[in-house]
C-alpha cells in the first residue's frame, strides 16, 4: 500500500481540477502521468512562488560556488601576499584584501563551501536524530514519551547560543566538531515537530490496519509512519538551514565555531578583526552581505517549499 | 486551578534537575587545563595539587555536584569564580540590570517597529506600503544582527567620525547617558528582530479585520482608526506577545554578542570572559540560573494564560 501524500494528487493544485479518485469508465480522457510530488514541488515553486524561485537562484549559485571553489577562485584561501594587505578594489583583487593581503573573494567562495558544508551536514545529521527520536518518542509514547519530552524540555530551556558556546569551548573548536554540535541541537529541537505530527498519524486507521495485516513496530515505523513524516522533514530541513548557518556564523564571529585559516563569513566578520576593520570597511560589508544573501535565499526557499509541502506549519 | 499550578510546578522540578546535571556534566567534561594555566601563567598557588585541593577540584565528582546543587538550594550560594574568587551571584545581581535593560529596550524598539509597520502593511494590503513593509520584514529577517552590529560600529567612525560610547554609565548614576549608550545596542538589534514581529503582526490583524464584530463595528459607522486601534488591535497582538515570550531565550542569546561588540557590562560579556578564561564555575551557574530564569517565565506565561482561559485548566 503506498499511503503519502502527493501534492499532485490534492486539489486544486497543477492544472486546478479537481479529479475524481474513481472516474467513470465512459468519461476516461487521456490525461498525462502524474509527475511524483518530489518534482512537482519544485514545478509549482517556479510557477508561484517567485521569491522562493529567487531564493532557489541563490541557494543554486551558492552551491555552484561552494563546489566549484577551487576552480573559479583566483587565488588560494589561505595564500597572504604582504605586499597587496588592505587593497580596497582593483583589477585583481575585485572585492580586496584583508590585513594579510589574502583575496576577498577567494575567501567568501571558499565560505560559501564551509557555510554550506556545515549547514547541510548538521541539518542531515539533526534531521536524522529528530525523526528517529521524534517516531520513538510519538510511536512508544508512555514512559519513553515522558523521559524523552522531560530531556528535550531541559535542553530547551537553555538560550541556545549559551549553550552551544558552552559545549563548543568544551569540544573545541573545528568544522567537524560544530558540524556535530549543531547536528545534535537542531535535532532536538526539531523532534518536537516530528513527534507532534508522528503523534496525530499514529491514529490514522491505515495504521490500524497495518496492525492488523500483522505488521509489526519496524515495518509500522519505517514503512508506514516516516512516508508521511517525510514532507515535514523536508520542510523542518529547509527552513532549518538558514538558522544553523546563522548560528555557525554567530559562533564563528565570537572564535568558536571554525577555526582559522579556514575562512567562514562569521569568522570574516570576528571580533578578533575588527580592529583591521576600521581601516578596510569592505573586510565588514563584503561577508555581511555574502551571509545576508544566504539567509535570505534559504529562508524565501524554505518558505516556498513549506507552503508547497506542509500547509499545516505555516506561520510557525 | 490548584491542582494545575501544582501539576505545573511539578513538572518544572525535574526539568531544572535535569539542567543541573546537564550544565554540571559539561563543566566536568571540559579538557581542565584551568588549573594548570592558573598555576603556571599566573601563580595562583605553589603546585597544581594544592590549588585543586584549594577549588575543591579533588573531591569525587559527586560530592562536588551535592555540593553545588546542595549550595544553590539551601544558601542561595552559586559558588565562586576561580580568577576572582568573588561570588558569583553578587556579580549576576551586579551586571543583571545591564542586560536587563538591553533586552527590555530591544523589546521596545522591535515591538515599536513591528507593530506600527505590522498595522499599516495589514490595514493597506497591497499596496505599495504593504509591499515596503514586507520587503523590509523580509531584509530584517536576513541581516545577522551582529553583521549589523559590526557595520554600525565600523562605517559611521570612517564615514563620519561618529563612534558609540563606549564608557558605559549605570542607569542609576546618569540616566540620559546611560540611554545614549544604550539605544544604538538596543536600535540593532531591536530592528533586526522586528521582522518576525511585524509578520506575525500583519497575519494575526488580517485574520482579525475578517471577523464578524468588526464588519459590526464598521457598520455602527466608527472610523477606521477606532476600529483598528480599539478594536482589532488587543485580539490581534495576542499571538504578538506570545511569540516575544517564546523568543526570550533569543534575546538573552543574542545579548552575549551585542554586549561583546558595544562593550555592555552584562551577564553576555560576564559569561563570554568566563568562558574564555575557563571560569567553569561561572559558565555553569550563570548557564543554570539563567535556563531556571527562562523555565519560571515559560511557567508563569502558562499559569497565566490558565488564569486568562478556564478552558485549559480542565485539559
Amino acid at each position: 500500500m503506498r499511503s503519502w501524500i502527493r501534492a499532485s494528487d490534492t486539489a486544486e493544485r497543477g492544472t486546478g481540477i479537481l479529479i475524481p479518485a474513481a472516474e467513470p469508465a465512459a468519461r476516461q480522457v487521456p490525461r498525462p502521468r502524474p509527475r511524483a510530488w518530489y518534482v512537482d514541488v519544485w514545478v509549482q515553486l517556479v510557477r508561484r512562488k517567485p521569491l522562493g524561485t529567487m531564493g532557489g537562484v541563490i541557494v543554486v549559485v551558492m552551491l555552484a560556488a561552494a563546489i566549484l571553489a577551487d576552480v573559479v577562485s583566483p587565488y588560494g584561501f589561505a595564500q597572504t601576499s604582504l605586499r597587496e594587505r588592505f587593497i580596497a578594489v582593483d583589477r585583481s583583487h575585485w572585492l580586496g584584501t584583508d590585513q594579510l593581503g589574502r583575496d576577498l573573494l577567494t575567501r567568501l567562495i571558499y565560505g560559501a563551501r564551509i557555510s554550506l558544508y556545515v549547514g547541510f551536514g548538521a541539518v542531515v545529521l539533526g534531521s536524522v536524530i529528530a525523526t528517529v527520536f521524534g517516531i520513538l518518542s510519538a510511536y512508544f509514547g508512555g514512559r519513553v514519551d515522558l523521559l524523552l519530552q522531560r530531556a528535550v524540555d531541559a535542553w530547551m530551556a537553555f538560550p541556545p547560543l549559551l549553550l552551544l558556546m558552552s559545549i563548543m569551548s568544551l569540544v573545541g573548536p573545528s568544522v567537524g566538531n560544530i558540524t556535530a554540535v549543531l547536528g545534535v541541537a537542531f535535532g532536538i529541537q526539531n523532534s518536537r515537530i516530528i513527534r507532534g505530527v508522528a503523534l496525530s498519524l499514529k491514529e490514522h486507521t491505515f495504521i490500524e490496519s497495518a496492525r492488523a495485516a500483522g505488521a509489526g513496530h519496524l515495518r509500522i515505523t519505517t514503512a508506514h509512519i516516516l512516508p508521511n513524516v517525510l514532507p515535514t522533514i523536508i520542510v523542518v530541513a529547509t527552513t532549518g538551514l538558514s538558522t544553523v548557518i546563522l548560528t555557525e556564523a554567530s559562533l564563528s564571529f565570537l572564535g568558536l565555531g571554525v577555526p582559522p585559516p579556514y575562512p567562514t563569513w562569521g569568522g570574516m566578520l570576528s571580533l578578533a578583526g575588527l580592529d583591521h576593520m576600521y581601516q578596510a570597511p569592505w573586510l565588514a560589508i563584503w561577508p555581511a552581505v555574502a551571509l545576508s544573501l544566504a539567509v535570505f535565499g534559504f529562508n524565501m526557499l524554505g518558505d516556498g517549499l513549506r507552503d508547497l509541502l506542509d500547509p499545516r506549519l505555516k506561520g510557525r | 486551578m490548584k491542582r494545575y499550578i501544582l501539576r505545573r510546578v511539578g513538572l518544572a522540578i525535574p526539568t531544572l534537575f535535569l539542567v543541573s546535571v546537564i550544565v554540571f556534566g559539561m563543566m566536568r567534561l571540559m579538557p581542565g587545563d584551568v588549573v594548570t594555566r592558573m598555576v603556571e601563567g599566573h601563580g595562583y598557588a605553589p603546585t597544581l595539587d594544592a590549588l585543586r585541593r584549594d577549588l575543591g577540584l579533588d573531591r569525587p565528582v559527586h560530592v562536588q555536584y551535592l555540593d553545588w546543587v546542595g549550595g544553590i538550594v539551601l544558601r542561595g550560594d552559586f559558588g565562586r569564580s576561580y580568577w576572582t574568587r568573588q561570588p558569583i551571584l553578587d556579580e549576576f545581581l551586579r551586571r543583571f540590570p545591564v542586560t536587563l535593560e538591553l533586552a527590555a529596550l530591544t523589546i521596545l524598539v522591535s515591538v515599536v517597529i513591528g507593530v506600527v509597520i505590522g498595522i499599516v502593511s495589514a490595514t493597506r494590503q497591497d499596496t505599495a506600503a504593504d509591499y515596503l513593509g514586507r520587503v523590509f520584514a523580509i531584509l530584517a529577517l536576513s541581516v545577522p544582527y551582529f553583521g549589523l552590529a559590526v557595520l554600525v560600529v565600523v562605517l559611521p567612525s570612517i564615514y563620519f567620525k561618529w563612534t558609540p560610547v563606549w564608557t558605559y554609565v549605570g542607569i542609576t548614576r546618569d540616566p540620559l547617558e546611560n540611554l545614549k549608550i544604550m539605544l544604538v545596542p538596543a536600535l540593532v538589534f531591536g530592528v533586526t528582530r522586528a521582522g518576525p514581529i511585524m509578520r506575525i503582526m500583519r497575519s494575526a490583524l488580517l485574520d482579525v479585520l475578517r471577523q464578524d464584530y468588526i464588519r459590526t463595528a464598521w457598520s455602527k459607522g466608527l472610523s477606521e482608526r477606532t476600529i483598528v486601534l480599539r478594536h482589532a488591535l488587543k485580539n490581534a497582538l495576542i499571538p504578538v506577545i506570545t511569540l516575544i515570550g517564546l523568543q526570550m531565550p533569543l534575546y538573552i542569546g543574542g545579548s552575549v554578542i551585542i554586549e561583546a561588540i558595544f562593550r555592555l557590562p552584562g551577564i553576555g560579556l560576564f559569561f563570554f570572559e568566563a568562558l574564555t578564561k575557563l571560569d567553569y564555575p561561572v559558565v555553569q551557574s550563570v548557564n543554570f540560573i539563567v535556563a531556571a530564569l527562562v523555565v519560571g517565565l515559560n511557567l508563569a506565561i502558562d499559569l497565566s494564560y490558565a488564569f486568562l482561559d478556564p478552558r485549559i485548566r480542565y485539559r
